[in-house]
């Protein structure tokens, strides 16, 4: 009998009135500062699909990158979107050398929680050659982060290892 | 876009928030929604049954699990069977919520509108699993897979603008200096410090280049304002006219691409926040604002690092591109300063519970318009007239809101 048969329990306390300023007249919550935390735990799987842009994943597989072209106005999306967002018009598949330049770049020595990646990392903004817009992935083997320069030359690598998400087939690296 | 007949116009009321902290273990949103609805109710001098609808202010699922959480925020002051709309735009949450009372007022929809607001991000998951929820609000196929966070993003931003105008990270500091300091007297703030430049430089890098004092806060807090026509507020406030009277004189919003790397480039690009400029400019257009350092007593401005504080003074239209680095150096944005920005603390002092700041920023503008602030953060009026500015993602959404004080 009692909290012992609550299997989540964490902890009872007692708070403390967080605006006892603003209470000169007594706290108004007296009768409500027993608090109880327990542990809730939700996991979710999702079957998740990559839309109509899978290609591009498939293709990097291939070490093929693929961005794409509007027919209309020419824009080529380094991100590639099935409907040109400029003129509403269904792109097409365009591959792309894979070559650009850096144009900034971020050092992060902390990782949001279902990440897998080694600390320090640079998350990195390219300009590819071909493409109107810029692409955001990781730059791996720059060596010393002292010579990371916006403006310098970069290329797509692509791994030969196992990965857990096809975005991760490929990563930046110096060219 | 011509804004409005004049016919009707939207007051503010009152106002309310229930302290921002890092942890608030005294109770959950619903808790911290009830005492920022009980103070705003006061502070307007109106009774809830008067009160014709509701806006729910909160933006993620995740930090509470708890889908649908209005209806519980709305039947808990009692406001069945009364209509209630949730609106929902990242960081700019609140914001879209003022300017989503002002759109249902002025359409006639209702009178009358209480907008309610909070989050709970403070210590209910660590912060590595907050950061998690938080970058779900990136792109999740093509952002997040390759660890892309807000911080990571944020951090690519600062680089570009040091790239191109020169800012230095000292002079993003300042503003983490100042907001801090701002909220030493602010009693509901998460952090009040008296810092230095140094101890921000000093403080750990979190993402290059930003260091652990740069990043806003992950708060608990919930926060509430209360808006009416004239003629509801003459009927059911025991305040009106008793109290300054603040009026909502201009509203904006834009948007940009929520990936960084599809916006136009090089230019704006993922230098500056084009939805920002758009935004501004629809609020300082139905406004009158014709220079916004001159026409406005105080901005609270959405400091969600403090780099972005200095960036959005640019794209406020405070000061020329490149120039708001040596302008902070200045103390321009200073208390005493020509144009005191975020006096509340901001988003790095106050603190940031996404769904509540919002509207804390329009809480604070209420007060300062009133004089009510505290003596050592109130500001001097002359154009009686105080902005907000908050904005989601990186500048997905942005929202700029005015209030202005009738005498």
């Amino acid at each position: 009998m009692g909290l012992e048969l609550v299997e989540n329990l964490l902890e009872v306390f007692t708070a403390e009135d967080p605006m006892a300023f603003d209470h000169p007249q007594g706290d108004p919550w007296s009768d409500f500062r027993e608090i109880m935390r327990v542990e809730w735990k939700v996991e979710f799987k999702y079957r998740h699909v990559l839309g109509k842009y899978s290609k591009f994943f498939i293709e990097l597989a291939n070490h093929r990158f693929l961005a794409t072209e509007c027919g209309n106005c020419g824009k080529v999306w380094a991100i590639p979107r099935p409907l040109c967002p400029d003129c509403l018009h269904v792109t097409t598949w365009k591959e792309l050398p894979g070559t650009g330049t850096l144009e900034s770049f971020s050092v992060s020595y902390f990782v949001p929680a279902f990440m897998k990646v080694e600390t320090p990392y640079v998350l990195a903004m390219v300009k590819l050659d071909g493409a109107d817009t810029l692409f955001t992935h990781q730059l791996r083997n720059y060596g010393d982060l002292e010579k990371i320069k916006v403006g310098m030359p970069v290329k797509v690598a692509y791994t030969v290892e196992k990965v857990s998400h096809p975005m991760l087939l490929m990563w930046f690296e110096p060219a | 876009m011509e804004v409005m007949d004049r016919k009707r116009r939207v007051f503010v009321l009152g106002g309310g928030v229930s302290k921002f902290a890092a942890e608030r273990a005294d109770g959950n949103m619903r808790d911290w929604i009830n005492e920022a609805v009980l103070e705003a109710l006061a502070d307007a001098g109106v009774r809830i049954e008067d009160i014709e609808h509701s806006t729910t202010s909160y933006f993620s699922d995740h930090f509470d699990k708890q889908l649908k959480a209005g209806a519980i925020f709305h039947d808990n002051i009692g406001m069945c069977p009364k209509p209630n709309v949730r609106v929902e735009g990242g960081g700019a949450t609140g914001g879209l919520a003022i300017r989503n009372a002002y759109a249902y007022i002025m359409s006639g929809l209702c009178d009358s509108m209480i907008v309610f607001g909070a989050e709970n991000m403070g210590r209910h998951v660590p912060s590595d699993v907050a950061q998690q929820f938080i970058a779900l609000a990136s792109d999740t196929d093509w952002e997040v897979q390759v660890a892309g966070f807000y911080i990571a993003y944020y951090a690519m931003m600062m680089v570009a603008h040091m790239e191109r105008y020169g800012t230095k990270e000292e002079q993003f500091a300042l503003v983490s200096v100042k907001n801090h300091r701002n909220a030493m007297y602010n009693p509901k703030a998460h952090y009040p410090m008296d810092i230095t430049v140094e101890d921000v430089m000093k403080s750990r890098m979190i993402t290059y280049p930003y260091k652990l004092l740069d990043n806003c806060l992950l708060s608990d807090g919930a926060a509430c304002l209360i808006f009416a026509t004239e003629e509801w507020a003459k009927k059911h406030s025991a305040y009106w006219e008793k109290k300054p009277t603040i009026e909502v004189t201009g509203t904006g919003c834009g948007t940009d691409f929520m990936r960084m790397a599809d916006r136009p480039f090089p230019y704006p690009g993922i230098t500056h926040f084009r939805g920002k400029r758009t935004a501004a400019e629809q609020a300082y257009r139905m406004a009158g604002v014709k220079n916004p350092r001159e026409d406005f007593d105080c901005f609270e401005v959405h400091d969600a690092y403090s780099g972005v504080e200095l960036v959005s003074y640019e794209d406020l239209g405070f000061c020329k591109e490149g120039e708001s680095g040596p302008l902070a150096e200045r103390g321009v944005f200073d208390l005493g300063g020509e144009l005191p920005t975020n006096t509340s603390g901001g988003l790095i002092g106050f603190g940031h519970p996404v769904g509540a700041t919002g509207l804390a920023q329009g809480v604070e503008v209420l007060r300062q318009l009133r004089q009510e602030a505290h003596p050592k953060r109130q500001v001097e009026l002359n154009a009686k007239r105080g902005g907000m500015d908050s904005h989601g993602g990186t500048g997905t959404f942005c929202v700029v809101n005015i209030f202005e004080r009738r005498d």
